[in-house]
């Protein structure tokens, strides 16, 4: 039990505990915020997808879309962080807090996943939604907003619920660019004695505890949404 | 530029989906409280030739004229002309995240208050520059179009018998209901026109006739209507004119009696064996 003592004393006694506690936010500020970003870009990604191609700004559109989710999609995110970090920020000479960079390269990376996701979902709602809307006299812009999209949420949640849990548990790789999060706290309380057994196993658990809890969420979401659908 | 009594006028239309040609030149005078029926085999070009009078597809040439403007024309806002285009699909398409209530107040409160938020921009920078002169008269607010439009709404419901399904979602309602809401909810528009694409073919038999018995009512009110249907008596109890269409083209046209009783093509005269 002695390795258990030591850092037993290092995260209580010696107040290990706070640099994890703002781990766990700096870890979930950059998941949730990547998120968000993610969704935004996604969705606008995808409806330059399902837009019809007979116009040229559509298409020009269309091969940004490409080469910009060829490129999140095509490198490994650690790559993207470092190039984000070391190679753009003094490359365009601003310079921008570690977590800050973290939190956009998640959230250009999410978003050319999510992309994908949006553009499944909202092909999934039966074509007839937007023609309906298009012929009472609605622009293609609220048709989408107002009927399809919020339909295809539905099919949307679960495999976002995914890209979510990929994103939090991804967020360990931020140490690279010296950002202090969940994984980097432990490390460190590690580091301290030598001694990294212990603070290594409580950091999966932690890690495990926070994606059951998102697991329970959705689920719980995805609950409420077919509710609304089978009301009355 | 147009005389007015013709409502539609469509001109050499052609339409296109990649090799094939669909529509092979049409052209067509359609005058208001004009009913219409276009009967013919499938894969004729029926509903394609009706999806194209409001630009649901791009006619590939030709020009419509609506009201006078050329809606084929790609630099018109088709969204305008399609506010007075009454559209019925097969499918019935209401939206299904909304209920039926909302369903029927959807397009007319966003198109009225967008144009409502659009005249007070408008206003504002008038005010700014000064030049009062160009205000546009403001009569409404945001909260009277929603009275107005719920207030329409209803009364539709009404009419159609379905007032207690007002706020049921429509995966709970049958498919003669579904379709009698849909009408309703392209009435809510005051259309000019009305285009029915095939409004019974997915129904079950026997909610064929409610949903005719509420286009002949629409009908009798005067509305100008094109209607694509296999309802061949039907089509001859309400329509002024019968198209027979065959091969993307208007092989005969008539009144009824002339296309049901004497029918002058082959074609329309094998096709009415096989269907009556």
């Amino acid at each position: 039990m002695k390795a258990f003592d030591v850092f037993y004393q290092q995260f209580i006694t010696k107040g290990g505990y706070k640099t994890v506690l703002l781990g766990l936010l700096t870890t979930l500020q950059i998941a949730i915020i990547g998120l968000l970003i993610g969704i935004v870009l996604g969705t606008l990604i995808a409806v330059v997808k399902v837009i019809p191609k007979y116009k040229k700004l559509p298409k020009a559109l269309n091969a940004i879309c490409n080469v910009y989710v060829g490129f999140f999609r095509g490198t490994p995110m650690v790559v993207q962080l470092l190039i984000g970090y070391f190679v753009l920020m003094p490359a365009l000479g601003i310079s921008l807090d570690a977590v800050v960079v973290a939190t956009i390269v998640f959230g250009l990376n999410s978003g050319a996943y999510v992309s994908e996701i949006m553009r499944a979902g909202i092909q999934s709602v039966d074509v007839g939604q937007l023609e309906a809307g298009r012929a009472l006299g609605l622009p293609f812009s609220t048709a989408m907003l107002k009927i399809v999209i919020p339909q295809s949420i539905k099919n949307i949640l679960p495999t976002l619920g995914n890209e979510f849990i990929v994103l939090v548990k991804d967020t360990s790789i931020v140490s690279f660019i010296a950002v202090t999060d969940l994984t980097k706290a432990f490390r460190q309380i590690g580091d301290a004695n030598y001694e990294y057994i212990v603070p290594y196993l409580f950091l999966a658990l932690v890690y495990l505890v926070i994606v059951m809890l998102i697991t329970y969420l959705i689920k719980l979401m995805e609950r409420r949404l077919k509710r609304s659908e089978r009301k009355q | 530029m147009k005389e007015s009594s013709n409502i539609i006028e469509v001109k050499g239309l052609t339409k296109s989906f990649g090799e094939t040609e669909v529509l092979k030149g049409i052209d067509l005078d359609i005058s208001e409280g004009e009913k219409i029926a276009i009967i013919g085999p499938s894969g004729c070009g029926k509903s394609t030739f009706l999806r194209c009078l409001n630009c649901m597809e791009d006619p590939t040439s030709g020009s419509i004229y609506f009201d006078g403007v050329d809606i084929a024309d790609v630099r018109v806002d088709i969204n305008v002309h399609r506010e007075h285009i009454g559209m019925v699909f097969q499918q019935f398409n209401l939206f299904n995240n909304k209920n039926v209530l909302q369903n029927i107040m959807l397009a007319p409160v966003h198109l009225q208050t967008k144009r409502l938020r659009r005249a007070k921009i408008h206003n504002f920078f008038c005010k700014l520059f000064r030049k009062k002169e160009k205000m546009i008269p403001i009569e409404t607010t945001a909260e009277r179009i929603e009275e107005n439009a719920r207030a329409r709404a209803m009364e539709l419901l009404n009419r159609i018998g379905l007032a207690d399904k007002a706020d049921v979602y429509p995966s709970t309602l049958s498919g003669g209901q579904k379709q009698r809401i849909a009408i309703a909810r392209a009435l809510a528009m005051n259309p000019k026109v009305m285009l029915f694409d095939e409004p019974t073919s997915a129904l079950d038999p026997e909610m064929v006739g409610e949903v005719l018995d509420l286009i002949r009512e629409v009908a009798n009110d005067g509305m100008t209507m094109v209607i694509v249907t296999h309802e061949m008596g039907f089509a001859r109890e309400v329509a002024d004119r019968i198209l027979f269409m065959s091969d993307g083209v208007i092989a005969e046209q008539g009144t009824p009696e002339q296309v049901f009783d004497h029918p002058q093509n082959p074609r329309t005269q094998q096709f009415l064996k096989c269907v009556l």
